[in-house]
Formats: structure tokens, sequence, C-alpha cells
């Protein structure tokens, strides 16, 4: 419940307007971005509609359209302004969609072991169903990175790394259709036993920790890659 | 009702607009011109001038006068250290400090000479609205425009600028957004728009979409340090390694020579070859002239135009753009006019860009046109900005968190919990830094923060959340609270490039103590002003390559000669105080090269006629 300052009345969280004296009510504490932007809470959605209900909205809170307004409503259009840009932002992409899904069903973040934003660290737990492809890149990398350091010629190296990512790619392209079927799952459990809900929101945290340990073998094997370019090819044959 | 106008602040000139039922009108002189040159200049008395009159005592009293000083908004010694070389100015400051610009035997820091330029735009308008008989006509409200890229630290500047010259700034926007706004206006279509923003000291690339009449950038990217400037400085330098004398590298002589540049630079736009000449001067030098080509000077330059495309490719990676869904491609900025410019966008997004408008002014008009939209609440249109560089904070190791990322659109908000490292710690240092690189030490600094108040808990147990707000003109804000205890934190910003709010305040205060040229002052400025219009358009028509041949074929006898003549004797009084004796030798000027005109109007008209059917004209 909110309390519009203006009035004094008492105005549903969800409400960005006070139903009593029309004035834009401060944001509290909103934490919700699907229902923010009147959305169910659901994975699959049009980009076209989040879009026009992004700029609806985006005309309705925008600080330029209050700059001769109260203080508190000057306030109140910027955190409302500001929370909309957020939620746009992270209802746009599939996957911080469903990451913020995760958080408001309250599950535990899976954003914690996402190395994007580390220091580019593997994390030192590998989910178990990707082990045998770890094990199996981890060998061949080596193998590389020993033959690169005696000399060895960089282009059947650059195939050897090509040929190490497939799998990977190929488990990446699972694991993205995985997230989709998942995705539609939950959609459809809208009138399900909590137990169900409950299973497919465990099943999509742990893609996604797997999705994320997957970008990061990528991105490995990127670097591999591009150090092995520059290095090998200026380094006199012997 | 006291006024609110749109200001374009730009490196090179700058331009004051307002709307005028419902229609963006950019204000000029009584010569019609709009263009405010961002030159300062003080005389021995203390009196400033500002524009055209500060550009002409650039070469004669280079040591008096500044410009591009937008160069230095918001920047450290540090960063322009490369560049001073060959100012007729003194940039210096302490490193990790704002920069200090020295002339005419003070020093100012940036925004106060930015005041300077905006004090006599203020005016400007002033004069305008009092000439046609409005009861209010004081300007005390602005909306002032920036490069896209500018960061934090350049933006606040920017704003401190505005309230040293007596304006609230309303709102800081970004220059081609506000061009994509004086665009949009005709046409409420929808659509992929890039806007290629080529001005005087800075270039940006913006891609918006439009829609509904909400003008969304979808993302930005530019370099600050890159425009006419560094092209003027590359053909100074060529000069100045070719012209011979004792004194040549005098900042007399150096602003001659930049004089000369930018002058043939303008006729090779128009043109395929013109002539560099500076005259004799017999302490310095022998003089210089040498004819140019443009195939010449787009040898010269065609490195720097090149380095505006990576940030046009990042900014379109970051759209998820291909050049080839770009609906229309705008050009803002008065290098755009530079015909390699062109071909060169042209070639990157496969399509002829647009240049309907005045590339030096939609600027403005877009700025007017927000003011507008902010005081009036009207709704048609909205702008949704993007912030251009990632902020985040320094954490252990000396590496960037990042807290909000390029591209996201403003107002924005991010979190970043923290704790402390030893027990009853009751304060925490927090650095913050803008820009895309991992380390801190290659990322802008913005401002220490220190948190204090923290009650005294075991190491670890506070949890500090941080919280950044980018407000809708782009600043940064920091807010701070302990969630075990609720306690709000005191911040202390201390910024890394900015000025404090005592400083802004005393600064206030000492600008009252200085004089602007009096009534009398400003009416030998505008016949100055109008005396230089004539000579440069009627020296502009003697270097057109086809002159001599014209001469020949249609002059009278003795015509050439009455019109060296006249031009000869009004520059030999344009910078005396005789009012009416500068007027007359323009009339003079005028007189006699009006025929002359007429045949390079004709000439001109039959070389766009020719070879074209009767049908299309």
């Amino acid at each position: 419940m909110l309390e519009c300052r203006n009035c004094g009345a008492g105005a549903p969280v969800d409400e960005h307007f006070c139903p009593q004296c029309s004035r834009i009510l401060a944001l509290g504490r909103h934490g919700d971005y699907f229902t923010f932007l009147g959305l169910p809470r659901k994975l699959l959605i049009d980009p076209q509609d989040l879009e026009r209900r992004f700029r609806d909205l985006s005309r309705k809170f925008h600080p330029d359209y209050f700059y001769n307004a109260t203080s508190g409503e000057r306030l109140a259009s910027l955190e409302r302004s500001s929370y909309l840009n957020d939620a746009y932002r992270a209802l746009k992409n599939p996957v911080s969609r469903i990451e913020h899904l995760l958080a408001i069903e309250g599950l535990p973040s899976a954003r914690s072991d996402d190395p994007s934003t580390g220091s580019g660290q593997t994390p030192a737990k590998v989910p178990p169903s990707l082990l045998e492809e770890v094990f199996a890149l981890n060998e061949e990398l080596d193998e590389i990175r020993a033959l690169r350091e005696s000399g060895e010629d960089s282009e059947p190296l650059l195939a050897r790394l090509a040929n190490a990512r497939k799998p990977i790619d190929a488990k990446r392209d699972e694991h993205e259709r995985q997230l989709q079927e998942l995705s539609a799952r939950w959609d459809s459990q809208e009138q399900a036993p909590a137990a169900e809900k409950r299973a497919t929101l465990t099943a999509l945290r742990e893609r996604l920790l797997e999705r994320n340990y997957i970008n990061n073998l990528l991105a490995t094997i990127e670097r591999e890659g591009s150090g092995l370019q520059p290095q090998i090819s200026l380094s006199p044959k012997p | 009702m006291s006024k609110v106008v749109g200001i374009d602040l730009g490196t090179t000139n700058s331009l004051v607009a307002y709307v005028e039922s419902g229609r963006p009108v950019v204000i000029r002189d009584d010569n019609g011109d709009a263009l405010v040159p961002s030159v300062v200049s003080v005389g021995e008395d203390g009196t400033t001038y500002v524009g055209r009159e500060a550009q002409r005592r650039l070469l004669t009293t280079p040591s008096r006068s500044v410009y591009s000083v937008k160069r230095f908004m918001g920047r450290g010694i540090e960063d322009v250290e490369h560049e001073v070389a060959l100012l007729p100015f003194w940039v210096s400051g302490d490193p990790g400090g704002v920069v200090r610009i020295g002339f005419a035997d003070r020093e100012f820091t940036p925004p106060e000479i930015s005041a300077f330029i905006l004090r006599e735009l203020k005016h400007r308008a002033e004069e305008h609205f009092r000439a046609r008989g409005d009861f209010d006509f004081e300007v005390d409200r602005a909306v002032i425009t920036v490069p896209a890229y500018f960061n934090d630290a350049q933006r606040t500047a920017t704003r401190d600028a505005g309230r040293l010259a007596g304006l609230e700034v309303l709102r800081i926007i970004n220059e081609p957004t506000a061009a994509s706004l004086a665009y949009g206006l005709d046409k409420r279509n929808r659509g992929t728009i890039a806007v290629y923003d080529l001005g005087g000291g800075t270039f940006d690339i913006s891609i918006l979409k439009v829609e509904d009449g909400v003008f969304q950038v979808l993302a930005t990217n530019g370099d600050t340090h890159l425009g006419g400037d560094d092209i003027d400085r590359l053909l100074v330098e060529q000069v100045l390694a070719e012209i011979a004398g004792p004194k040549e590298q005098d900042a007399t002589t150096i602003e001659a020579i930049r004089r000369a540049v930018i002058q043939a630079k303008w006729d090779l736009s128009d043109i395929d070859e013109t002539e560099i000449r500076i005259e004799p001067s017999p302490a310095a030098h022998a003089g210089y002239l040498r004819t140019i080509t443009r195939v010449d000077f787009e040898d010269v330059i065609r490195p720097l135009v090149e380095r505006t495309l990576e940030p046009c490719r990042q900014a379109l990676a970051d759209a998820a753009l291909q050049p080839s869904e770009i609906d229309e491609v705008v050009l803002v900025g008065g290098s755009t006019r530079i015909p390699l410019v062109r071909r060169v966008v042209e070639e990157l997004f496969g399509r002829k860009p647009h240049s309907d408008l005045n590339p030096d002014e939609v600027v403005a008009l877009g700025a007017a046109v927000q003011a507008d939209i902010l005081v009036s609440g009207r709704r048609e249109m909205l702008l949704l900005d993007v912030t251009p560089l990632s902020l985040g904070i320094e954490t252990m190791g000396g590496v960037v968190s990042k807290i909000i990322l390029r591209n996201s659109t403003i107002p924005a908000t991010g979190r970043e919990m923290f704790t402390t490292g030893v027990d009853n710690q009751t304060g925490v240092d927090i650095h913050v830094l803008q820009g895309e690189r991992e380390l801190a030490a290659d990322c802008r600094s913005l401002a220490h923060l220190h948190l204090g108040g923290i009650p005294p808990m075991p190491a670890g147990l506070p949890r500090i959340e941080v919280r950044f707000q980018i407000d809708a003109n782009g600043i940064l804000s920091v807010g701070a609270r302990e969630l075990r205890t609720g306690i709000e934190q005191t911040i202390e910003v201390k910024p890394s490039y900015g000025l404090s709010d005592e400083q802004v305040e005393r600064m206030l205060l000492e600008s009252f103590e200085h004089a602007e040229a009096d009534f009398e002052a400003r009416l030998l400025i505008d016949a100055r002003n109008e005396a230089e219009s004539v000579i440069h358009a009627t020296e502009k028509v003697l270097r057109r390559p086809d002159f001599a041949a014209l001469a020949s074929e249609q002059l009278n006898a003795g015509e050439r000669e009455r019109i060296d003549t006249a031009l000869a004797e009004l520059k030999a009084v344009i910078t005396s105080s005789e009012r009416a004796v500068i007027q007359e030798k323009t009339h003079a000027l005028n007189h006699v090269t009006q025929h002359l005109a007429e045949v390079t109007m004709n000439q001109t008209v039959r070389e766009a006629l020719a070879g074209r059917n009767v049908k299309d004209i």
C-alpha cells in the first residue's frame, strides 16, 4: 500500500498515480518489474508490446513533464522513470528476464557465479552435467598450450581449437532450447501446484548457472585463440 | 514572463535559439550572423570581449585571448598537455585537478571562460527580445547542449558555467539528440536515424529510434578530442614547417597562419583549389603563399576523418544494427561540410546523408525545442537519452566494478553492496569511475567519496548499500545507507576534475566585477563585424580559381584596381576606433564590388544549370 503524499489517500502498490487526486505517487519499495509494466509474470513476452508499454509509461513519468511540479512530484517522476528504464532493460533481454523472475520468486541469485562481472576466472565448481565436456576441453587446451610453447605452427593449432569448441557450442544451443522450453512451461503453469512451479524455477536457475559456465568456457577458448594468432605468427620457425 | 532559450555552446562557435509560436528560431545579429565565435579576449582596461571582436583581438593581442575552451572543460592538465604547444594562452594546473587557463595576466578555470560566452549569448537574446518590444525580456533559463560523449565531469563543468553566467540550467542535453529533435519536427515519421556530428572539437555518433514522437537513443559513441580544430592544427603545422623567418613561432604568426588555413579549409568545401596566403610580417617572417587543392587537403586530413569510423561501428554494434538498417543519416557540425567527410559517411551507411538544415544551427534549434517542452509541458515529443560511458567503482586490486552500463537509458539507477574490512571501522572510501576499461587506472576518475557514520561493528557485518542515480542531464549523484541499522551515511564528494559548490559561489561573486563592453563600444564592434564580413566575401571571390578568367572577360577597365584599393583602405581602418570611418569604408567597398558580385553570381548560376534540362529547373 502506498500513501499519496499530496492528498493522503491510500493507493495499491502497483498504481503510478493517486486514484484520488491523480498526482504521481512516490515509488516506495517496488520490487517487481512485471507488474510495474502491467505485465503478468510470464517469460515469453511480445517485444513490441513491451516496447509500447515502455514508451507509454515514459510519456507519463518522464522528468521533462514535471519541471514545474512540486519537489515531491519531481522526485517521484525521477524515481519512477529510473525504475521504468531499469525494468525495461531487464525484461527486454530473455536471460535477465529469467534472472528477475527468479529473484522475485525468492530463489538465490544465478548471477553470483556470473564470470562476466568478475575477474574472468572460471568458477571452481563445475556443473555436473558439464563435467565430461569440461574435462575433455581442459585436456585439449593443455596440449595446445604445450605445443604452442614448443613453437608449433599456429594453423593446425587453431583448427584443433575450433574442433574443441564444437561440443561446447552444441551444449550452448541445447541450453538455449531448454531455456525456451522451461520458459514456456512456466508460462503454462499459472494454476499449477506450488511444488511444480518451484521445480520449473529451480530447473531454470540450473540452466542459467550452466549457461554462465558455458559462456565462460567459450571466452577461454576465444582468449586462447587470440593469444595464438599474433604470438605464433611472429615467432621465427626453427 | 522571463524567457527561456536553447544554447549550443560549441568549441568554435556558439548560438542561441528560442521557440516562437511552436517553431524554433536562431537569434542573429544585425548582419544576419547567428554564430558567436567561442573566443574571449580581455582588454588592457579589463573589459571583456566575446565573439567576432575577440576573434580579431586574437590576431592583434593573442596573449590576451582564449579560444576552444570547450576542449578543457572538466579536464585535468595530464589530459591536455600534448596539445597546448601552439596555443597563445597558458594552460596549467595540478595533476589530478582542474585545468587553469592563463591569459591577460589572469588565471581562469574553463567554466569561467565558458560563462563569458554564455553571458554574451544571454545578452544577445535579451537585446533581441528588447528590440522587438517584449515587456519582460530577461533571459534567465536555458537548455545547454554538450557532446553526447562528454563524461560526468565535462557535463558538470558545463552546468557550472551556466550558473556562473546567471542562467538556471533547465537541462543539459546531448548535441546529436538535440539535432534529431530539430529534424524530427517536420517529419513526424518513424524509423532509425544515425546522427553524425563532427564539430570544432568533438565527434559524436548517435543511433536513435523514433516512434510516436518518442526519440529514443539506442547507442552513442564518439571522441571528445576530434574535430575541426585538429584539422586546423595539422595544416598550421605544415605551414609552420615551410614558412621562414626569425620568429615564425610567435603567437601572432601562429594565429595569422591559423586564420589563413581555416579560410582555405572553408574554400575547399566549395571549390577545388585555393591559396593559403599570409602577409609578411617584417619582424617575424617573410610571408607565405601556396596553392592547395582539395586532393592535397584530403590527403592531409584523411587519417583524422577515418578516426570517426570506429566509434560509428561500435555504436551500431551496441544498438545491434547493421549499417543497412539505418533509415536516415543526419549530418551535424561545421566539419560535415567537408566533402571527404560526406563521402566517408555515405560509404559507411550506404546512403546519402541528410543536410537540409544548416549543420551549424540545428543543435541550437533542438535545444530550444527541448527548453520549450520543459517549460510548457507540451507532450507531443519526448527525448529518451542514454549515458555514453559505464559508471562504476574501484574494487580490490584496482579493478572496476561497473554499476551502470553504457547506453543505459537515463534517468537510471544502480546499486552495489559494501562492507568493512576492519573491526569497528566507521568509514569507507569509495572511488567513482567512468569508462569502459577493466582497470581503474585506465578509466576517468570522477570523485572520491567518504562514507562516514557507520556504527562500530565486527568487520564484514555492516551492509552498506551505495546507490548511483543518473538524472535526465546525465549527471551522477551518489547516496548510501547502512542496511542493518538503516542509518543514512554522510557522503562527502570530492570531484576529481570539477569545482566545489563553494568555488562556484565565490566565482559568482567575482564575476560581477568584470566590466563588459558598454553601448558605444558595442556599436563599434558591430561596425567592425560588418566590415569584416564584407572583406571576407570580397576576398573569397578574389581567391576563386576562375577569377582571372572572369576578370579579363567581364570586369571593366580599372575595376579590379578600385576593388583592391577599397579593400586595402577598409583593412587599414578596421581595428581603429573611428566607427564612422569604418562604416564609410565598408560602404565604399560594398559599392565598388557590386558589379563583381553580380558577375560571380551569374557565373555560379550558369555553372549550376550547365548540363541540366530546362524541364529540371
